[in-house]
């Protein structure tokens, strides 16, 4: 009868009702929500490289040095520091009263520890290379470490501002779950939780000080909690924070024109991004072990129009390997080597090696997530196409797409693979980590390059420095390994609710949150 | 009726066992090298420590003893950890599982809500225009894809009117996905309906009550509705397996953190131990849902009982 | 004019409106797949056919998408992915299909009993499932997505088949006949097969707008259908951010599946309609 049916519907409601509850998390006041397109891979600093892992660090865990407005190192735990005369020891003085989020007082001890971790034989930091070739690190006193190097680096003082030498906190040996569930850390944000694909919520540190991070609040963050949430979808971050659920995500790419002329959010495009997006190929197979083939791609590609069409005047072409704002940028230099937009030569060079429009040469192109980049490997596909390259996109995160770019590399056997790889770094050094044998990604490497890489590790004097860099570009160039497009590339463009003040983005895209109120 | 329990039972024991088969076959239908695949992103991947991976997975062992080491795994509760960040598996598939089933069961409310009356009412009103026009509507509604559906929902109530939030969580957010879901599901729930309302009201023992004069509305009450039950209970589990189908669809056009979103990040990521569990708490899911409703149909119908 | 059981079904399928219909939808869009070259105003792939996100005009009758592509030209090309992909899904499940339940409803016995299991097993799985399994072991491709889906509906297609032919199994000219001698092949192809035929023909129209809708899913996920192919769940995947912006991007493809699938449908229930001989309207 009725009364079944009622009963039958009433029923179902109440089930729904407690799982449904169950999937809603408490609301809380004084959250900041910071939304963006992807997740972090690990709390672990040692044991990713990804932007997105990057950015969180930043917030759970402090460095030694920071870094200033124009992206020079400055001091922060480590107030003072000296170097010896043969470049090869570095005496860091630091800070008193510094505390980790488990209440021990932050000494030399944990910096020894962070130092040994990603130096540890079985198990190093996947960026080893980029600290150096530290030979030991040693307590002096609880306020001093000495790190010596076997040969000189100067890129090690501007690495130590970088998030991926974070100091982890001794407690993170002991405490279960490092990296997945429990993070240690002395910066200005404590992790309360993180829902791997959710979000990660983080609570304000009441102990943290401001040492030299740009922020104007010295002290601890005014807001009591930051949520950093994954949204994928762009418009699903728009309409967030047009309801204000959402205080700061990435917008759409296509409407911030409209957003930036409307002012009914506030745009922030970050400087100093040192982000570079490029070209690299799979070189130990054909087609691309052949440099015609590569120049060939090189050709084809008009990054300046797509860049255009896809992101309009929010990122700019970039020609150097390593991107504006870095020491050894040069444009005119870099535009004197590479291989600009020049269909023709494309097609002769294919001509050469046997392909044409009826055979094309059929390529994987790896691109990763977000930011519009699926329209851009359109775009792309587009413009080889019509130089008889016929490109199959797969797109992946980027965590997927590191690990496959690496795979493709070690592969004996398939069809070409090239990806539009993407880097962002403070110092030419990244070229040496990208580079050198044994190569980030297993990719090209010869000893003409390592012996040039070698020498911009060691040269202290910026002229001879410069030179040292400009080889090694050059040599990049010249052989199509490493193909620049464009700058910047990802997550640079933040649209921030009115009512929320004093949200702005260090150099290389660090989001600040100390000073934000609302 | 025990007999009948133990059958349906076995049934779906059976079922699930298949599904671990399948799930441990999976990883070897990879073309390619399922090993490197998933672990080409840590530190070595020498042919030794690609070796020592495979050993330690147990992919080198013969598919009968895989078979039984991810049985006996499973009956300890470990699904196994994802290959990014070795986070546990069963953890987190259980984690995301209750938001499914929220929505599948808030879709489910509306389908039946708006469905049953619609259906009924065209059964009441056959071959006159209302009937054609609600079943005009209905044959619409299933045609409509429900990604499409969830889109111009997402397009009219989240971003032009702004009366509910795009995804998320929350009530609010449980709002779209379910009516998408519920909608594109109404039309089928109706059309099934009314054949079924047609089917009883056509049958003898109703005649029979006409014939001895009772009032039409009295009989539909009493006798139609509660035979008509019967095939809107076995509706459910059909409609419950489509729901869970089609969430996973729904689930990422509104960010929506149930598993089905789980899983399709997990296929983007190539991450085997997510998509394996997955599939296993999916089936198991639905076959369990649909043995439940199986017994209620016992329940209600007795000739069911007895031919067990 | 027609006479005879076949005729009758013609006038009958012919009188029925949603038939009709169906048939005229399913023409439509055989001949647009068909025509495409001849009809479409633009290359589906050319990027710069017109500006960016245009709306609907008279240069471009359903607009342009973000790059510049004239999407009234991708809908057409799209129909040919559309027949394609629903065509060869059928396929593999009405062929797959036919074989397990005829095999089963024939053999009888053990046989039957395996194989009608097996299938209540996988088909409690739902298509999904099985689809989205299928594409997460071979990878993301157009032809994957038409195999996954193909799979996916063969427990329904075996269970519907096995049905039917039991019918026939059972009746006495057919137990006449084994005991007469006749082979299993001729038993099961002149006779079996004929008769089951008309059920599964209304079963794979119907199941063609299934399959349409399935795939199209799994391109909108990014699972089938990959750029720069003008697939109708592709499109709308990219039409997805652009919701505000564009809304016609949303509407033609969406329109496009929901017709095709619209047809399918009022095709397939006039069919069984029209065999059925009398209304269940």
């Amino acid at each position: 009868m009725f009364s079944v049916l009622k009963n039958l519907f009433l029923r179902s409601v109440v089930v729904a009702l407690p799982i449904a509850t169950a999937a809603v998390p408490p609301a809380v006041a004084k959250d900041i929500v910071w939304a963006r397109y992807g997740d972090i891979d690990t709390l672990d600093p040692h044991r990713a490289t990804s932007t997105l892992s990057l950015q969180v660090w930043s917030l759970i865990y402090d460095t030694l040095l920071a870094t200033d407005a124009d992206g020079k190192p400055v001091p922060n735990i480590a107030r003072s520091w000296t170097v010896s005369e043969d470049g090869t020891e570095y005496t860091f003085k630091l800070a008193d009263g510094v505390k980790c989020h488990d209440g021990a007082q932050l000494t030399a001890e944990d910096v020894k520890y962070t130092v040994d971790r990603a130096f540890d034989a079985k198990n190093p930091s996947v960026t080893k290379a980029s600290w150096g070739p530290i030979e030991s690190a040693t307590v002096v006193d609880p306020l001093t470490i000495t790190l010596k190097l076997k040969t000189p680096f100067v890129a090690m003082v501007p690495f130590l501002a970088d998030s991926f030498s974070s100091i982890l906190c001794r407690g993170n040996a002991t405490v279960g779950g490092f990296g997945t569930s429990a993070a240690i850390g002395s910066g200005p944000w404590k992790l309360v939780s993180w829902t791997k694909g959710d979000r990660i919520v983080l609570a304000k540190n009441p102990d943290y000080r401001n040492l030299g991070k740009l922020a104007e609040n010295k002290g601890p963050p005014y807001m009591d909690r930051l949520v950093i949430t994954t949204v994928p979808e762009p418009q699903a971050r728009l309409a967030g924070l047009r309801t204000g659920v959402i205080q700061v995500a990435e917008p759409p790419i296509d409407d911030v024109p409209d957003l930036q002329k409307s002012k009914s959010l506030n745009i922030v495009v970050a400087q100093n991004t040192g982000q570079n997006v490029f070209w690299e190929f799979a070189v130990h197979r054909p087609p691309f072990n052949d440099e015609r083939a590569r120049k060939a791609v090189a050709y084809a590609t008009d990054a300046q129009a797509a860049i255009d069409l896809v992101y309009g005047d929010l990122s700019l072409r970039e020609h150097c390997p390593i991107s504006r704002g870095v020491f050894g940028n040069d444009q005119d230099f870099c535009a004197r080597h590479g291989q600009d937009h020049d269909p023709a030569k494309a097609i002769a060079l294919l001509k050469e090696l046997g392909y044409g429009p009826d055979r094309p040469l059929e390529v994987t192109m790896l691109v990763w997530t977000g930011g519009n980049r699926e329209k851009l490997a359109e775009v792309f596909q587009s413009q080889l196409a019509e130089a008889a390259i016929k490109a199959k996109i797969e797109i992946m995160d980027i965590g997927t797409m590191n690990a496959r770019v690496r795979q493709e590399n070690e592969k004996p056997t398939g069809i070409g693979s090239m990806d539009m790889m993407t880097w962002s770094w403070y110092d030419p050094d990244i070229l040496f980590a990208l580079w050198h044998t044994p190569g980030a990604y297993r990719g090209f490497t010869s000893p003409e390059l390592d012996a040039m890489l070698d020498k911009t590790r060691v040269l202290a004097d910026p002229a001879a420095r410069k030179a040292a860099v400009q080889d090694v570009m050059a040599y990049l160039l010249d052989h199509a390994i490493h193909v620049p497009l464009y700058t910047p590339g990802w997550e640079w463009v933040f649209a921030v609710r009115p009512d929320v003040q004093g949200f702005h983005v260090a150099p290389f895209v660090y989001p600040i949150f100390n000073d934000v109120k609302f | 009726m025990a007999r009948f329990l133990a059958g349906r039972l076995l049934m779906g024991l059976l079922a699930i066992l298949a599904t671990t088969v399948a799930v441990t076959l999976l990883i070897h239908l990879v073309p390619g090298d399922p090993v490197q695949i998933m672990y080409a992103q840590s530190q070595g991947t020498t042919p030794e420590q690609l070796a020592e991976m495979r050993h330690m997975l147990g992919l080198d062992r013969p598919i009968l003893e895989q078979w039984l080491r991810f049985v006996l795994h499973l009956l300890h509760g470990d699904l196994g950890v994802t290959i990014r960040g070795q986070q546990p598996v069963a953890q987190l598939i259980l984690q995301r599982l209750p938001n499914t089933l929220a929505l599948a069961a808030a879709s489910m409310a509306i389908a039946t809500a708006i469905g049953l009356p619609v259906g009924f009412a065209a059964a009441w009103w056959r071959g006159r225009w209302a009937d054609t026009a609600l079943m005009t509507v209905a044959i619409a509604g299933v045609s409509v894809p429900h990604f499409w559906l969830g889109l111009i929902l997402m397009s009219v109530f989240a971003v032009q009117l702004e009366w509910l939030p795009v995804g998320g969580t929350g009530w609010a957010g449980l709002v779209l996905p379910a009516a998408t879901l519920g909608l594109s599901n109404a039309a089928i729930v109706a059309r099934m309906t009314r054949s079924a309302m047609i089917e009883v009201m056509s049958q003898d023992f109703v005649r029979t009550a006409y014939a001895k004069g009772l009032l039409r509305a009295l009989v539909l009450r009493r006798h139609v509705l509660r035979a008509g039950l019967v095939p809107v209970v076995t509706m459910m589990a059909m409609q419950f397996a489509y729901m869970m189908g089609g969430a996973i669809v729904v689930e990422n056009i509104f960010a929506w953190n149930g598993i089905g979103r789980l899983a399709i990040e997990a296929i983007f990521q190539r991450d085997y131990p997510v998509i394996q569990g997955f599939i296993l708490v999916f089936a198991t899911t639905v076959i369990t849902v649909s043995i439940l409703l199986d017994l209620l149909y016992a329940v209600l119908d007795p000739r069911i009982r007895v031919r067990g | 004019m027609a006479t005879g059981i076949a005729g009758s079904f013609w006038r009958r399928l012919r009188r029925n409106p949603g038939g009709v219909f169906g048939l005229l939808v399913l023409g439509l869009l055989v001949g647009t797949a068909a025509l495409a070259d001849w009809i479409a105003p633009y290359a589906p792939t050319r990027m710069g056919a017109g500006h960016r996100l245009t709306p609907p005009s008279l240069a471009h009758w359903f607009g342009t998408d973000e790059f510049g592509r004239d999407v009234l030209s991708r809908v057409i090309y799209g129909s040919r992915l559309t027949l394609l992909v629903g065509a060869i899904a059928v396929g593999i499940s009405l062929v797959a299909g036919l074989a397990v339940g005829l095999t089963a409803a024939y053999c009888g016995g053990w046989t039957e009993r395996l194989l009608m299991r097996a299938s209540d097993v996988l088909f409690s799985f739902t298509e999904t499932l099985i689809a989205l399994a299928c594409v997460a072991v071979l990878g993301p491709s157009l032809e994957n997505a038409m195999l996954a889906v193909g799979l996916a509906g063969i427990p329904f297609y075996a269970r519907t088949c096995y049905a039917a032919a039991l019918v026939e199994c059972g009746k006495p000219y057919f137990e006449a006949l084994i005991s007469a001698g006749a082979g299993h092949l001729r038993l099961i192809t002149l006779h079996l097969l004929p008769n089951v035929l008309p059920t599964m023909s209304v079963v794979a129209t119907l199941g063609l707008s299934g399959a349409v809708l399935a795939a199209a899913g799994l391109s909108f996920l990014g699972l089938g259908a990959q750029p720069p192919a003008s697939e109708w769940g592709a499109m709308l995947s990219s039409a997805r951010e652009l919701i505000n912006r564009a809304p016609w991007l949303m509407l033609f493809p969406g329109g496009a599946i929901a017709l095709t699938v619209l047809g399918c449908n009022l095709l397939g229930d006039a069919i069984r309609e029209a065999m059925d001989g009398r209304g269940r309207t």
